[in-house]
């Protein structure tokens, strides 16, 4: 049970449940039953921003604990960051043009989900070959590719917002076929192997777990 | 303690209304919302892949059958396929989404149709899934000894629900007359009949029967509103004190909250989520994908069909196309009743051979509910 159809059959598995937590949360409870209000999209994105601006830099921590064997993993988790880590600008862009202060979002500190979210990327990608990350990245990418554009299109309609205000969840939706094949191929790099294939399992389950919880904690 | 005894379908039966249903006609049986042709009709019928279907109201509106009649019709037809009579029938489990009374419970009316003597019986009321709940207790009555010969069926009567009275003059219709999508496209996707199954200690003397191995029901309405319901607004459906009873029928049919209606949006979360089951399923060992010989999927839209298609070949969890059998497109997604009505042509196909094992899905999206039913074929 450890090919790369196993291990993305167990992680649909863990990704489905996720997608059922995050449904239960307050914050996306309101959106999806229209009482989604100005102030809670602008609690959304400051709870988002952490977590998208860390995770360019637990990526490319992750990169550097990947040995020689890997290089092409590597060079993928390199390439990740490097398309990501901007991200968090265009997302305090939406901010602002939600009618925010830039200063808010910038200053703002991490919830107890992201602190905790945060802490547990940075010290699974310090270990060496940490190969269990690419779980993490199953949740995250899983998010961008999935439930940004739903979310995204929920707010808008809601809020009456113009899409320049919504990027950063609409963006994401848009690289979705890519994002999920390039996913595959990092894959096949360190599978099949039973012990790296818990791992990545394991590794998602937590990342799903915390995520979740950051999200529980915005609050308008 | 007592083992427990397998039990085996010995017989299934169908009952479908009227004649088929042309795509062009169907509008004319259930009628035009202020007089003017669907927007969606004949887009929801694309993708839906129905051809023809059957309804219980003839082109004039006026019922043919009732919703418990349509069902004794199938239970009758199965406990004669199981060479039995009513009078052999001690216990009816019996699923619609909505009876012909709101009370007492379908399978009492069911009862007053079949006749037959006094039975135990069971009422399931939910969607699509009411089928495998009334099969799982008929199942299991049988396997705990209290019955030997027990009927699960199912019928439904949807089209009354899509006569124009139930959105003219309502929030549901805007001021040039157009219907509310959420309505609409359900009035195209189901219509009526029924179907039964007999489920008995014992395989037939000859022929095939269908051993169940197991019936495994998962709801996920812990994470999901409803999905497709009736009996509130679109707006105020998440609400229960916000349901149709509070408000008296009259104000409930005016804000549209008796219509039988559809979340498109949230229904996509809600495939995933029926996917997600499955392949947990797959990932247990409970189902294994390369052992199933012949797939009988419930499923309301042929899109539907294809979204979870590429998701299980990406995860080992898909059964091979060809394995797939469906009539939908000939009877149309006739709801609870569908499941028995699918297994019915297929037995009637040829297609089974003995020790052959039969998947049966059905996800109800209601809710979010989902069914397995493993069978093998025996004799």
């Amino acid at each position: 049970m450890s090919s790369v159809s196993d291990v993305l059959r167990q992680l649909t598995v863990v990704f489905t449940e996720f997608e059922g937590r995050l449904e239960q949360t307050p914050l996306i409870r309101k959106l999806t039953r229209g009482r989604f209000a100005l102030a809670d999209y602008h609690a959304f994105l400051i709870g988002l921003r952490q977590q998208v601006k860390d995770g360019a830099l637990w990526m490319s921590r992750a990169a550097s604990n990947v040995d020689d064997e890997h290089l092409e993993l590597r060079s993928s988790l390199m390439r990740h960051a490097v398309t990501e880590h901007r991200d968090f600008r265009l997302l305090e862009a939406d901010y602002v043009a939600a009618g925010g202060e830039l200063a808010a979002i910038r200053g703002a500190e991490k919830n107890i989900g992201s602190e905790a979210l945060s802490a547990w990327m940075f010290h699974e990608a310090s270990k060496p070959n940490p190969f269990g990350l690419l779980g993490a990245m199953w949740i995250i990418e899983g998010l961008g590719s999935i439930k940004a554009a739903e979310w995204g299109a929920l707010v808008r309609q809601r809020l009456d917002l113009p899409d320049h205000a919504v990027r950063f969840l609409l963006y994401h939706g848009e690289n979705d076929v890519e994002h999920i094949k390039e996913f595959e191929e990092m894959l096949a790099m360190v599978l099949p192997d039973a012990e790296t294939a818990a791992r990545i399992v394991k590794s998602a389950q937590v990342t799903a777990r915390l995520y979740a919880l950051q999200i529980e904690e915005i609050t308008a | 303690m007592t083992q427990l005894r397998e039990a085996y379908i010995t017989g299934t039966g169908v009952f479908l209304p009227g004649e088929p249903v042309p795509v062009e006609r169907m509008e004319d049986h259930l009628g035009r919302i202020a007089g003017r042709d669907s927007l969606l009709g004949r887009r929801a019928l694309r993708w839906n892949g129905v051809e023809t279907r059957h309804y219980a109201l003839a082109a004039d509106g006026r019922a043919t059958h009732s919703n418990a009649g349509m069902c004794a019709q199938a239970v009758r037809a199965a406990l004669e396929a199981a060479a039995l009579e009513p009078a052999d029938l001690s216990f009816l489990a019996a699923a619609t989404t909505q009876g012909d009374y709101l009370v007492p419970g379908h399978a009492a009316n069911v009862h007053g149709e079949l006749g037959g003597g006094p039975l135990e019986i069971a009422s399931f009321q939910s969607v699509c899934g009411s089928s495998l709940m009334a099969a799982k207790a008929a199942w299991l009555s049988v396997r705990a000894g209290e019955h030997d010969v027990a009927v699960a069926g199912a019928s439904e009567f949807s089209s009354r629900w899509f006569q124009p009275a139930f959105y003219e003059g309502t929030a549901l219709v805007d001021a040039k007359g157009r219907l509310r999508a959420e309505a609409d496209y359900l009035r195209f996707t189901l219509s009526d009949g029924a179907g039964a199954v007999v489920m008995e200690p014992a395989p037939r003397p000859q022929g095939l029967s269908l051993k169940v191995e197991f019936i495994d029901l998962v709801s996920l309405a812990d994470r999901f509103d409803p999905c497709m319901w009736a009996g509130a607004s679109v707006e105020g459906r998440t609400d229960p004190l916000a349901t149709w009873a509070f408000a008296g029928p009259a104000a409930a049919h005016a804000a549209g909250a008796v219509a039988l209606l559809q979340d498109f949006e949230l229904l996509k979360r809600v495939i995933r989520a029926w996917v997600g089951v499955y392949l947990q399923k797959v990932d247990q060992g409970r189902i294994v994908p390369g052992q199933v010989d012949h797939l009988l999927c419930h499923y309301s839209a042929r899109s539907l069909r294809e979204e979870i298609v590429s998701l299980l070949e990406k995860t080992a969890g898909m059964i091979p196309e060809q394995k797939w059998f469906s009539n939908l497109a000939s009877v149309g997604n006739i709801g609870s009743a569908s499941i028995w009505v699918m297994l019915d042509a297929f037995l009637k196909s040829g297609r089974l051979k003995p020790s052959e094992k039969v998947l049966c899905v059905v996800p109800e999206s209601g809710r979010a509910f989902v069914g397995f039913m493993m069978l093998e074929a025996v004799g």
